[in-house]
């Protein structure tokens, strides 16, 4: 081993005697790249089909949306530069921006927006909810699109534009199949190639309408190993990255070469357990789960402190965010709930996921928190796909799970809570809360509508629908020589107006 | 008639006639690979289709991708359609992104045996002296060195070892890139630089096996006979050594070998991981979260060919070192 090293170190020092700390240079003149890592590859590049961040952290930054959401997440002129609406709030007219283009030159014009909310709700694709109450699209000229709606819909902007699941795409590239591998959109970077398991190289959009970027593309790398990603980014080798050892985060904040942002996200994690099963379809047992866990040691051990706990799901800082605090960790609370109960659960079988590895670490906390009220909690740890099956088909007393993305109030809680939700797999039912949250979709006085979320978002908590856990941060960190750029809440990356002093790097 | 002529030769000589045979046996493997993983794939619980569309879906939208990937027929009409198309070279499309699995499968294979190679050179570079250094001097400090070492290089993970070679050539010294991969032929240089951080973790972790298997069949062939005698009719040791003692251990070195190198063409899904590697093991883990089934099958199918290809070539190299062995 000895004479190996040897060996190997003087092979190094030849090595790099030729160049040290190079950028990332994947063919193609990469003078003014920025190069990020992201944690994974994207499974496709089809807005309207992917359901993976991995593919939005990219598709962010090739593709538009009628409207999108400002930094502050409220809705913004995009492909769309101004839109009225009827005083009934059944017809919205958009106007489109003028001279927008693909990335292959063809103008964007209404039939594109018409084809694309067509596509997703002809073709039933995931996001076809956003547009179920949309009973007509048409673009009476080529730069107007007009939306009919069955009821009012005050939510229709964010609906349009909270994500880019809503990218406007091109049929061109969508009947050609190429859109998939090679999508052409509008955004201010257009795809350029990629190499599987390594890389996906973006160019700049010089004609992109709010203003070419400021870097000549971007390059996305795939570094799954955190600390791996960390170390490039220390080194030079990468410009961003979210890919980060969340323990690490207090050394980083020390490292002055690095800039971090650790900010509050939409994003949230909860428990939820099977009111199909007994006897967990009694509210108070359920609540004793909910006074039984320790949320402290769970945002400790799953977040090293940098998420917020939640017991709802909007977070702080949002226009939504209800102050609410009935549970905390109060064993004897949770005794006399059981006792009042009459009952005595033995046995809770909780299905978490090594897809997100903060589900495994706070089952076992949640596990030692059960104990004293003589409940075993059998962990379930099994792949995504298995525990996508298990949770559709009911199979669990509890679960552990984020949902990301959201914005309104709608996403929030509809589809988990309401009785017939395509996402509630706890199966909750209250008459009350589905009234709530069917006015709360068709009211369009903005603080009536707080009012009844507020409401709804109260008695979910109360009968623990969901036990909300924490709203994790976004984190992400990038080098000193990159400006122009912030962590957005929403977690969409957007790399258009970022800018890179060159030479910086080693 | 010339043809009728020859034939009888190519089907006497034994080099063809071994070929022949041992192409058939590896068809008649890789069918039964291939049966075995349809079959896996298919038991193993999880939707393919489910997944595709995340947590949040419509049964309607459920419906709709399921019959459009053709996940709605039979089991059995979907396996001989996959066998017939695969005959033909052609594995089918990702179920995740409608790209061909050959075409990926073979963007993936020369970093997969890029490292493969690098790693077994280092590790014969390693194995190969220590090996034979410590089973000549069995039982001296310096055996002890390599024996306790290489239980060391045994014992430790790869991932940490990645991590550690990362924290100290690329973070502390800069000598190296952290991660990431460029095809030989595009840039040498780059190429050479960006496998040498992973080709060092495999090739320790594989150098660390193979110098105990190597040791122990130095010492064995070093107590035979012919060794003892060669040694009292008065030949140098680096005689004896060389020719005697090292070349009769060289069927079990090559035996290892191939397993090590077929290991690691199989793919290092933890160092490719570290790494950033895009290579075949975490194409495979991927396409397993994800239940991509043409991609796994695929998958599957050319590790097995590689692994066949590498047994075939082991064999014919027993037969190059050892006259004895026949083609049989």
């Amino acid at each position: 081993m000895r004479t190996a090293v040897g060996i190997v170190a003087s092979l190094v020092m030849t090595l790099s005697a030729c160049s040290t700390g190079e950028r990332v240079d994947l063919g193609g003149g990469s003078s003014g790249r920025l190069v990020a890592a992201i944690a994974g590859e994207p499974d496709q590049l089809d807005p309207n089909k992917t359901s993976a961040y991995f593919s939005f952290e990219v598709l962010e930054n090739v593709y538009d949306t009628l409207v999108e959401p400002d930094a502050d997440l409220q809705m913004r002129p995009a492909l769309a530069e101004s839109w009225q609406v009827s005083p009934d709030q059944l017809t919205w007219t958009f106007h489109l921006r003028r001279g927008v283009t693909f990335h292959d030159g063809s103008p964007l014009t209404g039939e594109d927006v018409v084809y694309t909310y067509r596509r997703i709700i002809d073709e039933e694709l995931s996001n076809a909810d956003k547009l179920s109450a949309v009973t007509d699209v048409r673009a009476p000229d080529p730069s107007t699109v007009v939306i009919r709606l069955q009821q009012p819909t005050p939510n229709l902007l964010t609906n349009l534009g909270g994500f880019k699941g809503m990218a406007i795409v091109q049929r061109k590239n969508v009947e050609s199949g190429q859109i998939a591998t090679h999508p052409i959109g509008t955004g201010p970077f257009a795809f350029e190639s990629q190499k599987s398991g390594d890389a996906i190289t973006l160019k700049a959009n010089g004609s992109y309408w709010a203003g070419a970027p400021k870097v000549s593309g971007v390059i996305f790398r795939f570094i799954p190993e955190k600390s791996t990603a960390l170390s490039a980014l220390q080194v030079g080798e990468i410009d961003w990255t979210d890919s980060i050892p969340p323990q690490r985060v207090n050394q980083i904040k020390d490292d002055d070469s690095v800039n971090l942002a650790v900010t509050p996200s939409n994003d949230y994690w909860y428990l939820a357990l099977n009111e199909a099963r007994k006897p967990w379809n009694d509210m108070r047992i359920r609540q004793a789960i909910a006074y039984g866990i320790d949320r402290d040691a769970i945002v400790a051990a799953t977040s090293y402190g940098t998420a917020a706990k939640n017991q709802l799901a909007v977070p702080k800082g949002s226009f939504w965010y209800t102050d609410y605090n009935r549970y905390h960790y109060d064993i004897e609370q949770a005794k006399r709930l059981l006792h009042e109960a009459n009952a005595s659960p033995q046995n809770l079988d909780m299905l978490v996921t090594t897809e997100y590895p903060e589900t495994v670490t706070a089952a076992q906390i949640i596990a030692d928190n059960l104990a004293p009220l003589g409940i075993t909690v059998n962990i379930r740890t099994v792949d995504f796909a298995t525990w996508l099956d298990e949770q559709n088909s009911g199979h669990f007393d509890m679960l552990m799970m984020g949902w990301l993305g959201n914005i309104d109030p709608d996403d929030f809680y509809y589809a988990q809570h309401h009785t017939n939700g395509s996402s509630n797999a706890q199966k909750y039912s209250n008459p009350e809360v589905d009234r709530l949250l069917d006015a709360g979709r068709v009211e369009t006085n903005q603080d009536a509508r707080a009012g009844i979320y507020r409401k709804a978002a109260t008695i979910i908590g109360d009968e623990c629908s969901y036990i909300y856990l924490y709203n994790p941060s976004v984190i992400q960190a990038w080098t000193k020589d990159m400006s122009n750029y912030d962590a957005r809440r929403d977690k969409a990356i957007r790399f258009r107006t970022a800018s890179i002093t060159e030479g910086g790097t080693q | 008639m010339t043809r009728l002529g020859r034939s009888p030769v190519l089907v006497t000589n034994p080099v063809v006639r071994f070929l022949a045979r041992r192409l058939l046996y590896s068809i008649v493997v890789l069918i039964g690979v291939l049966v075995v993983v349809f079959a896996l794939v298919h038991v193993v619980p999880g939707d393919p289709v489910r997944i595709a569309l995340g947590t949040r879906y419509t049964p309607q939208a459920y419906d709709a991708l399921r019959s459009a990937s053709g996940m709605d027929r039979p089991l059995i009409e979907q396996f001989f359609g996959y066998m017939g198309s695969a005959l033909t070279g052609d594995l089918g499309v990702s179920f995740r992104n409608g790209d061909p699995v050959t075409v990926t499968l073979l963007e993936r294979l020369p970093a997969t045996v890029s490292l493969a190679f690098v790693g077994i050179v280092i590790a014969l570079l390693i194995a190969l002296p220590a090996g034979i250094w410590s089973a000549l001097h069995e039982g001296r400090a310096s055996d002890a060195i390599v024996r306790v070492t290489s239980q060391f290089g045994v014992s430790i993970p790869d991932f940490w070892m990645g991590i550690l070679l990362i924290a100290l050539f690329a973070s502390t010294l800069h000598w190296l890139p952290t991660s990431g991969y460029r095809p030989l032929f595009d840039d040498p240089a780059g190429w050479l630089r960006h496998v040498i951080l992973p080709g060092l973790t495999v090739g320790l972790v594989a150098a660390a096996i193979m110098t105990r298997y190597i040791r122990s069949a130095v010492l064995e062939v070093a107590a035979m006979g012919y060794v003892r005698t060669a040694r009292s009719k008065g030949l140098p040791p680096r005689v004896v050594t060389m020719r005697h003692t090292v070349r009769n251990a060289a069927i079990p070195v090559l035996t290892i070998t191939g397993i090590q190198l077929a290991t690691i063409l199989g793919g290092v899904i933890v160092v490719e991981v570290v790494f950033a590697w895009p290579g075949l093991g975490r194409l495979v883990y991927n396409a397993v979260a994800a239940r991509d089934y043409p991609v796994i099958q695929g998958a599957v199918l050319l590790i097995a060919a590689l692994f066949l290809l590498i047994n075939l070539i082991v064999d014919a190299l027993y037969a190059v070192v050892d006259p004895r062995i026949r083609l049989s």
